[in-house]
Parts: structure tokens; sequence; C-alpha cells
């Protein structure tokens, strides 16, 4: 497309900047220098993926290599989609704006189940078709990864290639061995067995599913004699591994923006309704130096300033205060502000306040995700209630005013009392702070309750567990709303159909696949938007395809019952989670990582927390 | 300390990155530059930067200007411009800096120039743009309707190969946008809407000299 009409275009849109690429530090190369271009698509807008760290990090070690041109692709916003199908304009990538159908590879990162719509409207608007079966030639492979693959089953029709857990090492591998069977000219077929004998490489047309009567799944059996358990990978040594220098900076506003400095993966807590605390075990972490290091690197490359330490619990890193005096020491002189999400309300200590108090306050934020001590216990969030208290105290003595808590309803086990007792944790807040002599004078507290409804997913203790009907989640709410006193506390809750479907496809098996074509062809598509979603149209997609959705959300799944994922092996054994499962049930906590070894399977690994010494 | 003003051209992609973005966007590219520049004091503590005229979103700019602080004396000019140059991506081009000759307050005028993708209209424009009053309704930043009068307005035009060049009152004071003429244009004359692209080429002061 002429730039003329390009930017004819863009200007009839909201957002241009979207779709117009040219960001500092975008990544652009002569095609004909390059032997593999790959199109690293994001199945959601613009301002949500490029806030991704895992797309960062891949997208710049891809084109570290000269053979390799990797390039940004996100998921256009409806009024430019029908622009874009009005004009016949095929899904592009940002960077070389030549269309995703005649690159060598389509990757997706898979982040949420709402946005499985997604990739298929974006196969769409690339002009291929969705299936896998019907994609004949060697080239694009569509290939996707992240969280949510872990159970690739409900994909498992449209994606030529999942990669299971951390990309950086097997997606290079599958790409070097793409450019050997590219250029020996081999059939898809013969790629797609080869690349299936690489650890972490799932290729699922070589898997074929058969079901019980009852319609549980049978099994997953094996073709062509491939391996019937894929391996997670993992990257061992977070110090030695590959981590950007730069980032792209966007022109518009996104997410997140601001650097990005990851410092461990994985988490000691073992939270059982935790997906992400199972399946990046073991904890990694990286060094005060290399932490250092890069996020100066970052900052100076990208001018940003303001950095994030990412972690899914930044205060269990083990060298935290070191970390964070060796941060200040020129981030305060730069002029960059560094934020600590993934707080522990547990271990949140008076210094470590003091530090981020150094740098711009943001709120408070704390999930303590259950409203009694026994449901705490259940979920394994080993927090008291006299912690929390106590942490607010002291953050209040901080001069903080708002306080904003996370909950889940819907958690197993749960009783109308540990609902209202969400509310009455929030009004004992409330009260400590009146009962404060050194609060912030002249100032009330806002506590903020945001509540959404529990998800059982794969790879966690409660994978066995059903998730509440929806009739009885909004009695719940009420309940809760009910229980509310006080104007000092504002309460939120997440959409309950959209926790129902995401509860139905992330427990999906392979027959899910004909749900989400259906669905998709109803017209949905950005699910996960509340002014997209429209829960009675994949309903319809349910039922046109005998399938319903309360046997995935709804139903309890015996141990012994043969789960979509079973093939998969994120290290974490299905042993572990049926004793965390029964442990949940008798109200027992388990200690983390570093206090006792619960023996999950992680340290198959033989790298990582599994191996700190004590 | 002193103050230094920056110029450089908005072009190509950089015109889909609106005046809020391009804050953003040049505070950034001054922090990659390492030049020694003076932060607010506030609250928010952040570079200081004051843009002469916001250049509206889809425009091209070729003579566009910001005004900043280094706070060494000895750091020069020229180590500036080629440090800003270095960072800059491709669309975004340093022209020259000094420091500051006229103050940003006596900005008066901006030139335009405007291309039609099918410019058969150019006698009606003429017209339209030679009458004695153009009456219309422009939406104050409150959100109020008021009717103004272009003409008062707008300076001097001529009709060129593809379109307009316009000179336009510009300034915190007064300012006209060339799309309020246009969009004025076809519906009072009642021609079909017409895509144009716009290029603001030059800004200059109250008595109609090159701002400099």
């Amino acid at each position: 497309m002429e730039t003329y009409d390009f930017e004819k275009l863009l200007l009839s849109v909201q957002k241009p900047g979207r779709y117009s690429g040219g960001e500092i530090n975008s990544v652009v190369k002569d095609k004909k220098e390059v032997d593999v271009r790959f199109a690293f698509c994001f199945p959601d807008t613009y301002e949500i993926g490029m806030s991704h760290l895992g797309m960062k990090i891949l997208y710049s070690q891809f084109n570290s290599r000269e053979d390799i041109w990797c390039e940004r692709v996100f998921a256009p916003w409806l009024d430019f989609e029908d622009k874009m199908r009005e004009q016949n304009i095929p899904l592009f990538a940002l960077e070389s704006r030549d269309s995703v159908k005649d690159f060598d590879f389509i990757g997706f990162t898979l982040q949420y189940e709402m946005a499985y719509t997604n990739v298929l409207n974006m196969l769409d608007l690339a002009g291929l078709p969705l299936k896998s079966k019907d994609r004949k030639d060697l080239s694009p492979i569509v290939v996707a990864g992240g969280p949510c693959a872990c159970n690739p089953e409900p994909l498992a029709e449209f994606i030529d290639i999942f990669f299971m857990g951390e990309g950086e090492e097997v997606d290079l591998e599958v790409i070097d061995l793409y450019k050997e069977y590219k250029k020996k000219g081999a059939a898809k077929d013969e790629f797609l067995l080869a690349a299936s004998k690489i650890e972490g490489v799932y290729v699922p047309s070589l898997y074929s599913d058969e079901y019980n009567e009852d319609g549980t799944l049978k099994a997953l059996v094996p073709q062509n004699n491939v391996s019937a358990t894929i391996k997670k990978r993992i990257i061992k040594d977070l110090d030695k591994s590959y981590y950007p220098e730069k980032f792209v900076v966007p022109f518009i506003e996104i997410v997140h923006d601001r650097a990005v400095q990851e410092i461990f993966r994985g988490c000691i807590r073992g939270c059982r309704f935790c997906q992400a605390g199972f399946i990046y075990r073991p904890v990694r972490e990286k060094s005060v130096d290399t932490v250092n290091r890069q996020a100066k690197c970052l900052c100076e490359n990208t001018g940003y300033d303001e950095i994030s330490l990412s972690s899914l619990s930044t205060s269990d890193y083990r060298a935290i205060e070191p970390l964070l005096n060796n941060l200040l020491e020129w981030t305060e002189d730069s002029h960059i502000s560094l934020s600590l999400p993934s707080l522990r309300i547990d271990n949140f200590s008076e210094e470590l306040l003091e530090k981020i108090k150094h740098v711009r306050k943001s709120g408070l934020t704390f999930a303590p995700e259950a409203g009694t001590q026994r449901l705490r216990n259940v979920i394994n969030k080993n927090l008291t209630e006299e912690e929390i208290l106590n942490t607010c105290r002291t953050a209040f003595a901080g001069g903080y005013t708002a306080v904003k808590l996370y909950f889940m309803l819907g958690l197993p086990t749960e009783t109308d009392e540990d609902v209202v007792g969400i509310a009455e944790l929030g009004q004992r807040i409330v009260n400590e702070f009146y009962s404060m002599p050194n609060k912030p004078k002249g100032k009330g507290v806002t506590v903020s309750i945001s509540v959404s409804t529990f998800v059982p997913k794969p790879f966690t203790p409660f994978q066995f567990e059903p998730q509440i009907s929806l009739e009885e989640i909004r009695r719940r709410q009420e309940l809760l709303k009910n229980s509310i006193t006080t104007k000092k506390i504002n309460l939120s809750y997440h959409d309950s159909a959209t926790s129902f479907l995401e509860a139905a496809l992330a427990r999906g098996d392979r027959r899910m696949s004909t749900v989400i074509e259906e669905a998709y062809k109803m017209g949905c598509k950005f699910d996960g938007w509340t002014e997209c979603f429209g829960p009675q149209k994949w309903y319809d997609a349910f039922k046109k395809c005998g399938l319903d959705p309360e046997f995935y959300a709804n139903r309890t799944r015996e141990y012994g019952e043969i789960t979509p994922w079973e093939h998969i092996d994120v290290g974490v054994t299905k042993d572990f989670l049926v004793r965390e499962n029964k442990l949940a049930h008798q109200n027992k906590t388990t200690p983390n990582c570093r206090e006792k070894c619960s023996a999950c399977g992680a340290n198959c690994y033989g790298e990582g927390v599994c191996f700190e010494k004590r | 300390m002193k103050n230094v003003r920056i110029f450089y051209k908005k072009l190509g992609s950089m015109k889909f990155v609106s005046h809020l973005d391009m804050t953003r966007f040049m505070s950034r590219l001054i922090a990659k530059s390492k030049i020694p520049v003076w932060y607010t004091e506030g609250f928010n503590q952040h570079i200081y930067m004051n843009f002469a005229l916001p250049l509206s979103l889809g425009f091209e700019g070729f003579y566009e200007m910001v005004d900043i602080r280094l706070i060494d004396d000895s750091y020069s000019l020229d180590t500036c411009l080629e440090a800003l140059k270095k960072s800059s991506p491709t669309d975004i081009e340093f022209v020259k800096i000094h420091e500051g000759k006229m103050p940003m307050k006596s900005i008066g005028f901006a030139r335009y120039e405007l291309e039609f993708e099918s410019f058969d209209f150019a006698d009606t424009l003429n017209d339209f743009l030679n009458k004695d009053s153009i009456l219309c309704e422009k939406i104050g930043k409150k959100g109020k309707v008021k009717e103004i009068d272009l003409i008062p307005k707008i300076k001097s035009f001529k009709i060129t190969q593809k379109g307009v060049d316009l000179i336009l009152v510009a300034g915190s004071e007064d300012n006209l946008n060339p799309t309020l003429v246009i969009d004025t244009f076809f519906t009072q004359c009642q021609i079909k809407l017409c895509y144009y692209t716009v290029k603001r080429t030059m800004i200059y002061n109250l008595d109609g000299e090159i701002f400099e």
C-alpha cells in the first residue's frame, strides 16, 4: 500500500499511533538479507500487547540474530478492522507493513483465554485458513506459547506448534530447524514431525483425542511414535540468558508505559488458585549485579523516567534491600522513579516502605484474596489478618490514605461467612485508620475492594474444583454488596459471565476448538473487553456444537480423570496437586519453598530455589 | 542555566503523534540524549519543556520548536544538537538550536500548506476566501459554541497547484486551525468532502517576521 493511502487511512481511525510503527528502537531490516521472517502477534490491542514483557524479550532476542527479522503485530481495533476488511488490507506487521501471510512464522502469545477469538480473527485477517490442516504449505507456520499454552487443547485445531514453557531457547531451536527444512524444500508434515522431537515442542496434529461416554477425555493418542508427554522448557541460569538492552518506546500511551526489569521467575508461595505460581516453577533469581546493570542499560536506551521491577512477588527477592540500595544510587540522580508491584503484605517492612517513599508514591495494593482466615488457609495465602492490619498501619503512618484490596468470590469451600468476611476486613481497615493517633491529617481513608470470580485453572491444586454457578456468583456478589455499610469502602467486581466462559475455556479439551471457531463466526472478538463481549453468542456456539459450558466450568473432576493437559509436564506433578487439593479441604496450609520443600516435582530441572543453600 | 530553543521537523509517521504524546516523546528523547537539562521542582518532577505551538494530529510540521533549559552553561549548543540528532528517529529532524531570540508570546501567525486529493474547486475556494466575512461556529475549550468570523484571522492566502497556502493567526491568545477554514468551506459551499494533507511550514511573530 502506498504511504499516502496508508496515512489517509490512519487519519480516519482512532489512535493511529497503534498502527503507524516507526517507534524508537523498533527494528527495521532488509528483507532480502534475512532467512526467517517472524510475525510476533499479540491477540489484543497495541496498548496491551506493547506492555507485555515476554514479547519485548523475544522480539529483541530474535532480532539480535542477523538471519531473523521479527516484527510486531497487534489485533486491530474494531474501527480499523472495518476499514481493513472494506479495503481488502490484509493483516500487516508494524515494521515493514508487509502482509503477515508471507512470513515464515506467525507466533501468538496466549496470555488470556478471552483472547482466543482474536487469534482466529487475526488469522482470518491475514487471509489464512483458520485450521492447521487447511494450511498446506510449509510457511507460514503458526506457533503459540505463553501461560495459556499449558492447556493447548482448546486451540489445538488452529495452531501448528505450541511452545511449552519459556521461549528463549526452544523458539530459536525450532527456527533453526525450519531454516534447514526450508532450504531442502521439505513439506510441512515432515517439518512438524521433526520439530516435535525438540523438547518443549507440542505438535497437536500428531495426537488424536478419544472420549469416554460421560464426555470426559479417554486418551490423547500419540501418532508416528512421538513422545506421549511434552516437557516444559525453562531457562536455567537467568544471569546468562538474554535480556533486551532496549525496548521499543511507543508514541502513544500504553498500559505499562515504563521500563520493566525482571528480577526472578517463579514464585515460592504456592497459592493454590494461582496458575503462574505453579507453571513457572522452580524459582530462579537474577543476581543484584545483573538486575542493576540491565535496568540501567534499559533506562539509558529508552529515556523512560520510570522503571518497574517485575516478578510474581517482588518482596520475595532475597536481596531486595541491597538491590534497592544499588538502584536508588543512580535512579534518583537520573530522575527515574522506581516502582515495585507485586509486594506481599506479610514481608512489607518499614524499611522497604521507607525506600519506596523516596520514589513516586502510587497507591497501595494488597491481595488478601479471601475474607476469613479459614479460607485464606484453604487457598494457602499464608497471611494473617494481624499482618494485613499491621501493614496498613505502617502504610497509613507513612502517609498513605488509599488502600486497594483484591479478593476472589467462589473459592472452593467458600461460605456466606467468608463472603461477609470480605466486608468485615475492609471495615476493620477503615476502623484501624481512624483509631490511629498519627493518621495523616485532614484526609479520609479510602478502601477499594475489587472482587473477581475464582476461575479454576490447569496445573493448580484447584484444577479439580468446580466454579460456582452464575446464579450463585451473583447471589454472593449481592450478599457482599449488602454487607458493606460504610462509604469509605468502594466495591467493584468483574463481570461474572466472562469468568464463567474463562473457566470453560481454561479447562477445555480439543472439542472446544469448534466452539471457539463457531463463536468467532458468530462475531465474537475482543471478549475480554466489556464493550465487545456478548456471552449469548458464546452460549449459542456451545449449543450448536453440542457441548455444555457447565460441563467444563462447573463440574468436579475426580483425581483419576484424565485432564486435557495430562500430556503436558510442567515439572509440578499431579500427585503434588492432589496432595495440595486434599490439604486445602482440610484447611491446612503448605509452607513456601524456602521454608520447606513440599516435593512438588519442579526440582527435576536441577536449578533454582530447590538447590539454594539455606 | 540558560534557555535553549530547539527547532525540528515533525514528519512522516510522526504526524500520528498527538501533542500530548509528543511531549512525552520529547522528554524521553531528551533523557536518552543525556543533555544536562533542568527539571521542574514540583511534586512530580519532570523535564522543563515549553512548546511553541501544538501541532494537530495528522499535520506535518517543518518549523516546530521547543524551549528547554540547560543547567550546565559550559555545555555547547552544538553538542546539544548533535546529541539530539543521534537519538532521534528518522521522522523527527532536528534543524537548529539557539538561545531563543523572541519570546514565545510574540508568536502571531503560522503558515499552512494544504494539498487536496483532487483539487477541482480552486475558483470556488478563491471566491470563498475573498469574501468580506465568513461566519462559522467554533467550539471553544470549555465546549461552548460561539460564532466567529474567519476573515480577520486569515492574514493572507494563495491558491496553488494542488491546494492553498494559508497564513493564519496563531499563538496562545488567538489561534485558527486550517481545518476549521476548510470544513467551513466544504459545508458552506457544498463541496464534497475531500481528503487533504496539511503542512505547517513557518511560524511568524506579531509583526509578520519569521519567528526565531
